[in-house]
């Protein structure tokens, strides 16, 4: 590999601030995959997937300082933004938050798409061996983003039970990932 | 609330919008002065992290990144300085007067169409390094890869079978095998010579229980070994075992028992 793209995330950021196109390139190649995945998943439809992923990686481009070091890895951050992103898209509604809202504790490493890879595998894993009511919960609110008294509403489950399972699940996931 | 702090439950609902407005606003509220609470919302949303990845990767619409490029290239901090919508003024000054400006807008013409020529040469210069750096990732890519194949398939690479001492080698093979590429890399050592109207066939057992899917023909050298190398396959075809077999030399369109050489893929 070469420049741009063997460089790390923290250079890479460093080198969009002085607004080199290449760093930009590289990070494109590392997370516009991913970011759209994520983005399809919630919206289930490319052309929309396709305009939450340019406009977040834009932002990046534009606003790189938005990412800063210590909230986690751009990778990671990237993922949650997302998420957001496309659930306001599903929502029909202006950006609820914006992206310096967004401060996770997560060093997960996310540069390589062998590493993006592997980390799916691992949580998909985890993910399929909690009870089958946790996880239906939690797809409820993270990819089709609905309120826990939706939820509620829609399951039939009191409202102190989908938030303890939501929770719970979450708990086992991180469990799961460190084990 | 939980002593006097918002509980691990709404936190996360938080995180993932999923309070109702009036909930959302009190938690909002008590964050901006509880440093503890944040420190939590940021661990809650470190999980959540883990859920979006979970999410199975699809590739991007074609042509994605040059429309991306294109925005960036074009975008404001790359622009060059507007006028910033300044309104132009109309001269009434008589014709005569103009004629004199004539050749001072003919220079300020040139001015920016030598600015917008540099604008151009600069982005396309940018396009040029990401494609420069890409070629060279693929062909280093490439070279490691062709390096790889010729080690495997070369006549006269040595293949050693580590077995117990006093042994007696035994015909085995090693299949390795990515469904999502349909690709396949298939050795053997100390196979039994064959008949001249006989050949070996490799098959793919798939694991949704479908018919064995054959997966190439193939006879050993003098010193019993043999591969077979990226054999036209069905892409996604998920595998749960491979099976060698004894075939007419045409081959055979479902295995002929027995199975000479098997072995379980293991699951996901």
């Amino acid at each position: 590999m070469t420049g741009a793209a063997a460089a790390s995330d923290e250079v890479l950021i460093d080198r969009v601030r002085a607004k080199d196109e290449p760093a930009m390139g590289a990070i494109f190649d590392r997370y516009a995959t991913m970011v759209y995945s994520v983005a399809l998943r919630v919206l289930k439809e490319p052309g929309q997937a396709e305009d939450v992923m340019q406009e977040i990686l834009l932002q990046v481009w534009n606003m790189p300082d938005r990412f800063v070091r210590g909230r986690g890895s751009l990778g990671a951050w990237l993922a949650v933004v997302a998420r957001n992103r496309a659930i306001d898209v599903l929502r029909q509604r202006r950006p609820t938050e914006s992206c310096d809202e967004v401060v996770l504790a997560s060093a997960t490493n996310l540069a390589s798409e062998f590493e993006q890879r592997a980390m799916m595998e691992k949580v998909r894993g985890v993910m399929k061996k909690l009870p089958e009511e946790q996880q239906r919960s939690v797809e409820l609110a993270f990819f089709e983003g609905l309120s826990h008294s939706e939820i509620a509403a829609r399951t039939g489950d009191p409202l102190g039970t989908v938030k303890t399972r939501i929770r719970a699940a979450l708990i086992s996931l991180r469990k799961g990932i460190e084990a | 609330m939980t002593n006097g702090h918002i509980s691990q439950e709404d936190l996360t609902l938080h995180a993932m919008q999923a309070l109702s407005p009036e909930e959302d606003a009190a938690v909002r509220s008590h964050l901006m002065e509880c440093g503890a609470c944040r420190d939590d919302l940021a661990s809650v949303a470190g999980d959540l992290t883990l859920v979006a990845l979970s999410v199975e990767r699809t590739p991007l619409p074609a042509g994605a990144k040059a429309r991306f490029l294109d925005k960036i290239t074009g975008s404001p901090a790359n622009a060059p300085e507007s006028t910033g919508g300044a309104s132009i003024s109309i001269d009434r000054k008589p014709v005569r007067s103009r004629v004199i400006w004539i050749p001072w807008v003919a220079v300020a013409a040139l001015l920016v169409l030598a600015v917008s020529l540099e604008v151009q040469v600069q982005r396309l210069d940018a396009r040029l390094r990401i494609e420069a750096e890409r070629t060279a990732q693929l062909t280093a890519t490439t070279a490691h890869a062709q390096e790889v194949l010729d080690v495997l398939t070369a006549p006269n690479a040595q293949r050693v079978l580590l077995t117990a001492a006093k042994t007696p080698p035994a015909p085995s093979a090693r299949a390795v095998y990515l469904a999502a590429r349909g690709a396949l890399i298939f050795q053997a050592d100390n196979l039994v010579q064959v008949a001249e109207n006989k050949t070996y066939e490799l098959w793919v057992i798939p694991a949704d229980g479908s018919a064995p899917i054959p997966a190439g023909l193939f006879r050993p050298d003098a010193a019993g070994n043999a591969s077979v190398v990226l054999p036209s396959l069905p892409v996604g075809i998920a595998a749960k075992a491979f099976g060698v077999t004894l075939e007419k030399a045409g081959g055979g369109a479902t295995p002929t028992a027995p199975i000479l050489l098997a072995g379980a893929a293991p699951g996901e």
